[in-house]
Formats: structure tokens, sequence, C-alpha cells
């Protein structure tokens, strides 16, 4: 008795269960975009949505987490259609397959800024629709340092009188011994020091590391000085900078444009110019760009390929993404219309004497060296040409270049 | 184990208590200040902001792409239900664990705990995987979900929960079961009215200790909670502070102190279960 | 009898379940699920069905989910660290050869096309326009037939086709329902291949690579090259090397890279001898203050216990990653409050995280903060546990309270809570977060050739290495170390749990 009824229960359920389908595929694209972006693509995707009867789901991420996430996420089927990056980032997501060239980007080239164009290149490939470019440049407070100084010994000068412990103000603070690298490349390209050299096609030669460049030790050794010369107390941090600009007790920083709207809501009068020649020589900071990715395992490739086309690639979206980020338009026609932008207008000016920070995986055995090199020479543990000689050898050593 | 001391001594109690409270406290006075501080800064300079402004709490709660509300109700939500179900087959390996005596019973539990230090750098994929898979046949235990997550979170149950209560059953006299069983009871019947009861402080403990541990995670929250409608609270503060040049202080600031008050409301809760509830000499005679 | 059929009732359910599951994950290849629910059911059908395994059915939920949770991460780790999954090598062979398959480019003189369609019954056409000179193509049966643009089938408006033979276009909502058809309209134009680029273009592409299956060798159509994989990577004669790669199982590699590496074996000691003093500190130091107050606490005579209790609680109230970038600010060395303290009183500030000592102290210090609660709860609660007559017994025979202290209270509190103090040195032994947040493993030793810095704990320092090493996330390498440090904490865990077996034989014997 008890025999049969387990075998009908079981037989029951087994029939029941057979009903079961797994949930069918729609139409959807799904896009990942950071707090700040996505303002402006709210009311974009709703007209796509509009337009052409697809749903978009925007799903906020913190913009550090994308790359990642997109590279366990997108082999797995779960990546977005349309993802925001940063151009350093292509290096590595293009090593792991996971987004797609665009090709429409050929045909389309003189639409756009050609720094950004490159930055997000890998070979011929472009890998994003770029839509924001980005270079840090000297931001002043008019009020402390009304003049625009020459070059960057003027500058000192000027910050010279500036700076009093007692009363904790500040001629002149910067961040790179945080350690924060980004922002020293400046002070090392400066004399001519480097990253990556360049084979003879123009791809980056890993394995060249110009951090133990006589150029580079030179730039370290002068941003030392600004130590010695009681300039810049030796641990700031970016948000220490900015802080303390932002209340209104530094002349002058140097950062990017990510920077002032805060300034501006704090009431800072600031004025924005490019950094001054150092010794003759006109400092070139790294540029970043910003742009729109699509994921290569997507099912609505095309589908992302025309939004991307009909509302990122135009003049209104790019001009609103200016609107909430600051930073310089990628599109050439969007570039134009905001350009009457002083500010704008600086820090353009500042990234055309940059370079591209470099895009390749094997930049992220950098970071860590040269940051470290930056702390020990601000500790004054290490001088400048010991420290950075060994990180370009350790930088070599873990690349395996020997 | 106390007895009545001098004044002098309980005053010196006193004050070394007050001592540590300051210890204990004065960050989050700090960043309490920070939340009242309009400007966007952490290093403020000085303890008491120039200004005093609630623009940052009501930031907090009008912004509908973050609904802090929510991911604080979801917080607690999800920390409260993970944590009781820590609770409950936590106390049922204990018991397991202490009152029967099978082999390898020490060496088991052991075994567990000495599994749960291999280093987890690489769960966090593993679990998304997992998960992926999961949902494809059981759609609400999948990515995405607050089932699954709490699933997730049940994998840590059996461990030093399990052994710190198996130390407090173990101190239960094996009277009270066996009386109970010679009057026709079950183990389990013995288990759930008779000890059950019994070891309050050290369910009050781990509830407490499971639920702070959750309510706090974010590394495996946040990577399986896309929709931003179901984050937890420390999901979405991830999303202020993380980025490199883009940390905004201010609401951070104000979250965290709105978002520690529930743990706070819980532990007051939960406080008078932190004393004795044995009875001794129940059994005697 | 009623509980044998709900028994029966239960298990003929649960096992129909079960296998009707097993047969999909079987079929979709979830070889993890299918052992889990295989292993579950097993489990199950012995609790409950076999006598002296009755401890099982209480143990079973608990298992169930460490299995799943914590067991089976662990596998997935060991199978990883045999491999070389890395970036390029993150996607399966299948994932590699597809997108190779898949790669096209624009050859000289390769046409684009704005495109129409057409609907005619079952039969699809396209009206493409040249973006480069403008020619009319109609798009049928794979052909491309040049159309005049004075064909009398086409109607204009405006410039614009309207209707080509009656038919209009479709509108884009009706292109995107039929996305797939549209994928599959290709046409030939000279060797290139027409293919959809987006929903009205149309572009003229050549595959680049050609897979043979059989050889396994991948050939570049442009530039003739072949490619063989080696180790997951095809590689040409030359040596060049083609991303994305697949990922491989490459036995000992990981582990040999590991103890040939003078990057990672040099700090080795210096970095495991401060991960142990770490980790014996931060115990040591959180339960003394955690003790000390749950004893304080426990009191009957001390009077606003409870509210000291909840606001001594309050360090574990809030999630630890706010917490230490508090206290990251709190401790910034030129601006931060506890220098501006000591630059108050003392005239100087100490550099906190730029002097390897001072960085070190501060880790501690914070630890001390976050993990002294968790201590004093664990205590207040094991406290509970010791019966009051032993102290009213010792009390009689003329012990005084320090003597009740350590011949009561600390041997009877060791023997329920040392497996946590084991547990506890186990969990600062790998206490990533606090380091990472707080210092990031720095500041630099001078002169090393490593990113050890002076306060990197095993798995801080192993972390910056397997992510921050090549060419970026070497996941079969943390992996590999993973196994390593688990080795090493394991075995130093399970000889301090022989130590304790002692203490806990008292509280057993009770």
């Amino acid at each position: 008795m008890l025999k049969r009824l387990v075998v009908v229960m079981f037989m029951l359920t087994f029939l029941a269960v057979q009903g079961v389908q797994p949930h069918a595929q729609n139409n959807t694209l799904l896009i990942w975009a950071d707090t700040n972006r996505i303002q402006v693509l709210e009311g974009l995707t709703e007209q796509f949505t509009a337009k052409f009867g697809v749903d978009v789901v925007l799903q906020e991420k913190d913009f550090g987490a994308i790359r990642d996430d997109m590279i366990v996420a997108n082999p797995a089927g779960e990546g977005p259609d349309i993802a925001i990056g940063a151009h350093d980032w292509t290096g590595q997501l293009v090593a792991n397959g996971v987004i797609e060239p665009l090709a429409f980007l050929q045909n389309d080239r003189s639409l756009y800024d050609p720094v950004a164009l490159e930055a997000w290149s890998i070979g011929a490939d472009i890998y994003a629709l770029p839509y924001a470019t980005e270079a840090i440049a000297l931001i002043r407070n008019t009020d402390l340092i009304p003049d625009e100084p020459a070059t960057f010994e003027d500058l000192l000068t000027v910050a010279k009188d500036l700076t009093d412990k007692e009363a904790g103000t500040f001629g002149i603070l910067i961040n790179a011994f945080a350690p924060d690298p980004f922002h020293s490349f400046p002070f090392i390209s400066t004399f001519g020091g480097y990253i990556f050299g360049k084979n003879e096609d123009g791809s980056l030669n890993a394995c060249d590391i110009g951090l133990g460049s006589e150029g580079a030790i030179e730039g370290a050794t002068f941003l030392r000085s600004l130590i010695d010369d009681g300039f810049v107390p030796a641990a700031t941090g970016y948000g220490d900078m900015t802080g303390q600009f932002n209340a209104g007790k530094v002349g002058a920083i140097i950062t990017g444009p990510w920077a002032i709207a805060d300034a501006r809501n704090a009431g800072i009068n600031f004025a924005v110019s490019k950094i001054p020649t150092i010794k003759g020589n006109t400092p070139g900071p790294f540029v970043g760009s910003q742009g729109f990715m699509i994921n290569s395992f997507s099912n609505n490739k095309e589908l992302a390929v025309t939004f991307l086309q009909e509302f990122l690639g135009i003049t209104s979206t790019q001009v609103a993404l200016f609107n909430v980020g600051d930073r310089a338009p990628a599109l050439l026609s969007a570039l134009a219309e905001v350009s009457d932008d002083p500010t704008l207008a600086a820090f353009a000016a500042s990234a055309a004497d940059g370079s591209p920070m470099p895009n390749i995986p094997e930049m992220s055995s950098v970071w860590g060296a040269w940051g470290d090199a930056l702390s020990l020479v601000s500790s004054g543990e290490s001088d400048p040409a010991t420290a950075f000689t060994d990180a370009a050898a350790r930088i070599r050593d873990t690349l395996g270049c020997n | 184990m106390y007895k009545r001391s001098g004044f002098l001594a309980m005053s010196i109690r006193h004050l070394v208590i007050w001592f540590l409270i300051a210890f204990a406290v004065f960050p989050i006075v700090w960043i309490g200040m920070a939340s009242l501080n309009p400007s966007n800064s952490l290093i403020t300079g000085g303890l008491i902001p120039r200004q005093l402004s609630f623009v940052h709490y009501i930031e907090m709660f009008s912004n509908p792409r973050h609904p802090f509300g929510l991911w604080i109700w979801n917080s607690i939500k999800i920390a409260a239900i993970s944590s009781f179900l820590i609770v409950l087959m936590s106390a049922l390996g204990a018991y397991a664990f202490s009152r029967f005596r099978f082999k390898g019973r020490r060496a088991g539990l052991l075994t567990l705990l000495l599994i749960q230090m291999f280093p987890q750098m690489l769960a966090l994929v593993a679990l998304y995987l997992l998960l992926l898979s999961l949902g494809e046949f059981v759609p609400w235990l999948g990515l995405n979900t607050h089932t699954g997550l709490i699933l997730v979170y049940l994998g840590g149950a059996l461990g030093f929960n399990t052994w710190l209560m198996k130390g407090y059953f173990d101190t239960i006299p094996k009277e009270l079961v066996e009386s109970a069983m010679i009057d026709g009871a079950t183990p389990f019947q013995a288990y759930w009215r008779i000890i059950l009861p019994l070891v309050k402080p050290i369910l009050a403990v781990v509830f407490i200790l499971s639920f702070i541990g959750i309510y706090s995670e974010f590394i495996l929250a946040s990577i399986i909670l896309s929709d931003s409608e179901k984050y937890t609270l420390a999901v979405g503060l991830r999303l202020f502070v993380f980025g490199q040049y883009s940390t905004r202080w201010g609401v951070f600031s104000a979250a965290s102190i709105v978002g520690s008050v529930p743990f706070m409301i819980i532990f007051l809760l939960l406080q008078r279960f932190l004393v004795s509830g044995l009875t001794r000499g129940s059994t005697k005679g | 009898m009623s509980a044998n059929i709900i028994k029966v009732v239960f298990l003929g359910l649960t096992n129909a379940l079960g296998i009707w599951a097993a047969t999909g994950l079987y079929v979709t290849s979830n070889w993890v699920l299918l052992i889990v629910l295989v292993a579950g059911l097993v489990l199950l059908d012995i609790a409950l069905l076999k006598k002296n395994a009755y401890p099982l059915r209480y143990l079973l939920p608990g298992l169930l989910a460490f299995g799943l949770m914590t067991f089976y991460p662990i596998v997935y780790n060991i199978a990883i660290a045999f491999s070389n999954f890395s970036t390029g090598h993150i996607l399966s062979k299948e994932q590699v050869i597809h997108h190779f398959e898949n790669v096209y480019y624009q050859p000289e003189g390769a046409d684009r096309f704005s495109s129409q369609a057409f609907r005619d019954g079952d039969r699809w056409l396209l009206i493409l326009r040249s973006q480069t000179n403008g020619n009319l193509f109609l798009g049928l049966d794979g052909e491309l037939i040049p159309l005049d643009p004075n064909d009398a089938r086409l109607l204009y408006e405006n410039g614009d086709i309207i209707a080509f033979n009656a038919m209009t276009p479709l509108a884009v909502r009706d292109l995107v329902a039929n996305l797939d058809v549209l994928r599959s309209l290709t046409f030939s134009e000279g060797e290139n291949t027409v293919r959809l680029a987006s929903l009205r273009e149309y572009r003229a592409e050549k595959r680049r690579y050609a897979y043979d299956p059989g050889t396994e060798k991948l050939l570049n159509l442009e530039t003739q090259i072949t490619y063989v994989p080696i180790q997951g990577t095809f590689t040409s004669a030359d040596g060049e090397m083609l991303d994305p790669g697949y990922r491989v199982n490459v036995g000992w590699e990981n582990f040999q890279r590991i103890f040939q590496n003078r990057q990672i074996i040099g700090p080795f000691w210096r970095v495991f001898g401060w991960t142990i003093i770490f980790a014996f500190f931060s115990v040591t130091l959180t339960f003394a203050l955690g003790l000390g107050l749950a004893i304080m606490l426990n009191n009957p005579y001390l009077k606003l216990r409870t509210i000291y209790r909840t606001l001594l609680i309050i360090p574990y109230a809030i999630p630890g990653f706010i917490s230490l970038l508090i206290w990251a600010g709190l401790f910034n060395t030129n601006f931060g409050l506890i220098n501006q303290f000591f630059d108050f009183w003392f005239q100087f500030k100490i550099p906190w995280f730029q002097d390897g000592l001072w960085a070190k102290v501060a880790v501690l210090f914070v630890n001390l903060w976050l993990g002294y609660p968790y201590m004093m709860i664990v205590c207040l609660g094991a406290l509970q546990s010791i019966p009051s007559e032993l102290y009213e017994a010792a009390h009689v025979d003329g012990a005084k309270s320090f003597q009740r202290f350590w011949g009561i209270t600390i041997p009877l509190l060791l023997s329920s809570i040392s497996p946590l103090l084991v547990g506890s040195f186990a969990l600062n032994f790998n206490n990533f977060n606090v380091i990472f947040l707080l210092t990031q493993g720095g500041p630099p030793v001078a002169g090393a050739q490593t990113p050890a810095g002076a306060t990197d704990i095993l798995i801080s320092y192993t972390y910056n290495l397997a992510f921050a090493m090549g060419r970026g996330q070497e996941f079969g390498l943390a992996a590999a170390i993973s196994i390593i440090i688990f080795l090493i904490i394991g075995t130093i865990s399970a000889l301090q749990f022989r130590m304790t077996k002692k203490l806990e034989d008292i509280g057993e014997n009770l």
C-alpha cells in the first residue's frame, strides 16, 4: 500500500513538472553606465524605445567595477549590450575578446577628435564611440593668483608668498606623491620621460620602459624639489588637494575637469590654463577618453550599433554629457558648440600637448611600481634615480622582458 | 561572581568605560559631523563644521535612482531572514554535535572550520557562475535575486557559530534531556521544547553576529545583485565612494549614519537575552 | 504510523523532483549542480531511512548550504589553479573559435549601403543604396542586382523611396521584430559578403579567419599566416600571438611560477612574519579588550549597563569598508584629526601611512577598534554559561577575585571559545579588507624589487601580484597562491586546535 503510494506520488510529480518551460528572451538592450551619465541616458532610452519598440534597461554601476565585471559577465551571457568605459580598459577587454570593434566608426573618423579615436584603437580597430576626452591642467584660484603664470618658475615665485604653514595656506598643491602616478605624468613627460616606447609601426613596445630614462628621473627630481622647497607637504592626497582648494586655501592645483564641479559649488573663483612650461619644456599630461563600448557576446549588436549611431554619436547628446561631466566632447561638432567655454578651452589646450594613456594590458604592471617609486621619493627613503630605475627594472621583470 | 563594590571602584569603572566609549564612538561622531557639513569633503579640518545643514540627508532621499530607504529595507530583510535561518541551522547542527555521540564528531566539526579558512579570492567568480546556472533552473534562486543571495549567505551557517553554540549546549545538564525522553519525548521534541529556550543567550549572540556580518557585506552582494532596486545599503554606498576622483562624501556620510540605525535597534531589542537563562537546580533530587 | 506516511510521501516527492532536475542538468552539462543535487538526494535518503544516521538529519540543511556555497568554490579554485585562466585566457575554446570565425574586415573598395526592406509574402528583398557612389541595388536571393534609379517600380517622395512594386518598406519596428530574418539575408559582391551592419545598413565584408577543426589551425585569409594553438593561444611561426586565447589546463605551471619567481619568493618570510604578528596581536588585543568590557558589563551592580553596551557596540554597527575609509581619513598625515591633535599638543605630525612602523601601528589600532565588539559579544554570551555555583563555592573557599578570574573564568571561557580565537586568528591572517582599504599594503619598502609593502600580509600581497602582474588578472596564479596560503594557515590552525583540545575537555566534563 505504502509502496504504491510512493510510486503514484513519484509519477504525479514527474508529470507535473514536465510543463515547466524556460522563460523566453525578448529584444531588450541592457546598458551599464555610471551615476552621472545615467541621467543623460534616461531621456535617450525613452526615445529609443518609442521609436524602435525595444525596451532599454539602464543599470547604474560603479564605474571602476565595469571593466572587471564585463570580463566575467559578457562571456556568461549576462553582460550589458552597451557599456560606458575608459579607454585604458581597451587592452584587457580586447585581450579577452569581450568587446566588439566598431566598423562604422572607420567611415566616421573625420567626425571625432583623432586623439580620442587613437586612444580607443588597437591596431586599426576602434573599440568604442568616444564621448569625452580629458586631461589635467592648472586650476588656479583667481582671488589668490589673478594672472596666468607664464612659466612654472613664475608660478612658484607667486606660490612662495602664498605658502604659510601657520595659516594653513598653500601656493600650490599637487597630489603626485599620494602616490598618484597619473597626476605625476606631466612632470615626467616634460623632460622626455615616457611609459612605453613605440615600435616602428606605431604600436607600443611593452619592454621599452621609459620610467627609468633620464627624462623620467629628472621629472621625479623636480617633483622632489617641490617638497624640499616647502611648497607641497609630502603626503598630500587627492582629497586633501581638492578639499583645501575648495576651502579657498590653495593658490593652484593640477587636476582634471572632474574636479571643477565641486569648486564651482564651493564658490571658488577659478581659471584653468595649461600647465606652465618647466625649464622651457612643455609638460604633456595623459589624455584619457571615455566612450560607449559594445559587448561582443551581445545578441543585439545591430540594435546596439543603431543606438550608438543615432543617439550617442550626435551633437545634442555629447553636449549633454559635457554638461554633466565637464569633459571636452569627443564629437567635433559638439566640441565646436561648447568651445567658447574658457575652462573647456584650457583643458583642451592642455590635452593637445598630451598623449593618450597607454591602453595595452601590460599597463597593469606599471601603476604599482611607478606609485611605489613616487612614495619612496616622497618619503625620502630613496633618491629619484634609484627609485625610478628600480621601478623600471621591476616592471621589466614582471613582464618577463629580459 | 560579582559583589557590591565601593564608590571609588565603581567610579573608576564608569570612567574607564566612558573613555572607551569615546574611543568607540569618535569616528562615528566625525562622520556625523561630515554629514551635516554642506561641502563634499571628508577632511573638514575641524570637528564641528562651519555651517550645519541637512542638505545631504534631503539629497539622500530625493534621488529616485538611489532609493536609500529601499536599500536599507533590503538590507534589513536579507540580514534578518538569513540570520534567522542561520541560527536555526546552526542550532540544529550544534545540538547534533553536542548531544549525539557519533564517530568523527569533533574531527568533523573542526574540518568544517578549517575548510572555511580557505581564502575566497576566487569565490566571487565561482558563486557568480553557480548562481547563473542555478537561475536557469530555479529562477527565484538565481543571480539578481534576494533569495539567491540569502542562499549564498547560508553557506556560512555551519561554522564557528555552530562551535560557539555547541560549547553552550555542552553546559546543559544531560539529565534534563534524559528525563524528558523518559517521559516519552523524541530527541527532536526535547531539543525544541526544552533545550532551545535554555540557550537563548547564545541564539541571540549568533543572530546578532550573523546580522551585522550580512548587513555589512558588500562584495558578494554587489556581484550578485544588478538591479538598483534590489541593492542592499552596503552595495548602494559603494556607488558613492569607489570612483577614484569622485567620492561624494556628503551623501555617503548621511547614508552611513542612517544605515547604522537598524542594527542599533536590533541590538537593543536582543540585549535582554544576553543574560543567563540557565536555571540551575531544575533537576536536583 | 502517520510519521512514516509523511516521511514516505516526502521522500517520494523529493526524489521524483530530484531525478527530473538531474536529467535536466545532465542534458545541459551542468556538472557541478548535478553532483550537488545527487549528493544531496543520497544524503537525504540516508538520513531519513537509516536509523543510526539520525544525527545527519540535523546536519543536512547546514551541510548542503556549506557544500554549495563554501566547498564548491574551493573545488572551483583548485580546478582553476591548474589552468591558465587569466587575461587573454578567459574564454572557452569554443568561444574563441566562434570569435575568430566571426571576425570580418572591409577590404579595399568594399562598399557600404543604406537599406530598406520589403516583404512579399515569404520573400524578402532589400533596396540598397551605396554610400560611396549612390548606386542602387536590389538585394534578392543572395544576389545584388543593379537597379536603375528611374526604374518604373520605384516610387519617390522628396528623394526618398517610398514604394517598390507597390510594396512599402518596413517600418523600424517591424525591422526590429524581424531582425533574425535581416541577419540571414546575405549577398555576394565579388569576393565579399554583404551583411547586416545595423538596423538600416549593410556592409560588404570578408571573413578574416578560417578554422580547421581537424588540424586545429587558424588561417588568416588576408595574410595567409597560419596560427597553431599553443597553451591556449593561437601563435604563428614567428611567435605572433592572437588575442583572445582560451583557457587550458597547464598542470603545475602556476605553482612552479610561484616558487621560481623572485618577486614572490623574495619577500615571503618578511611578509609571512608580519602576517603572523598582525594576526596574533589582533586576536590578543581584541580579546583582551572584549573580555575586559564583557566582565565589566556583566556586573549587575553597574548602572546604565544597557546603554553602555549599546554605545560600545557601535563600531560593529557600521559596515567595515565605511569605517575603514573614515579611519583612513582620520589618519591622514597632513590634515587628519589625529595628527591635528598631535600637532597641537606635541608639535609634530606622525607619518602614519608613510612610515613602515607607524603604518603597522595604525593598522593594528584600527583592527582593534573594528574587532573588539565581536569579542565583547561573544564573551558576554559565553560568560553566561559559567555556572554561578562555581563562583559561590570558590568564594566560600576564600578565593580572591583575581584567583576566581584565572582559576574559573579563564579556563571555562577558553574551553568554549578557544576555537573562535583560532578562527579569529585565521580570519585576521587573511584579513584582506583592513590592509587593502587602509594602506593598500604600503608604504613600499626601499630597494625591494617586489611590490610587497610594509603592511602587506600574505593575502594582500598575493592579490596584488595576481591582479597587477603581467597583463592584468591572473586568476590561475591567484588560485594557486590561495591553495598555498590555505595550506599554511590550515596547518597552523590544525595545530592550534590540537592545543586547545585539552581546554575543551574541561568544559565537556562539567
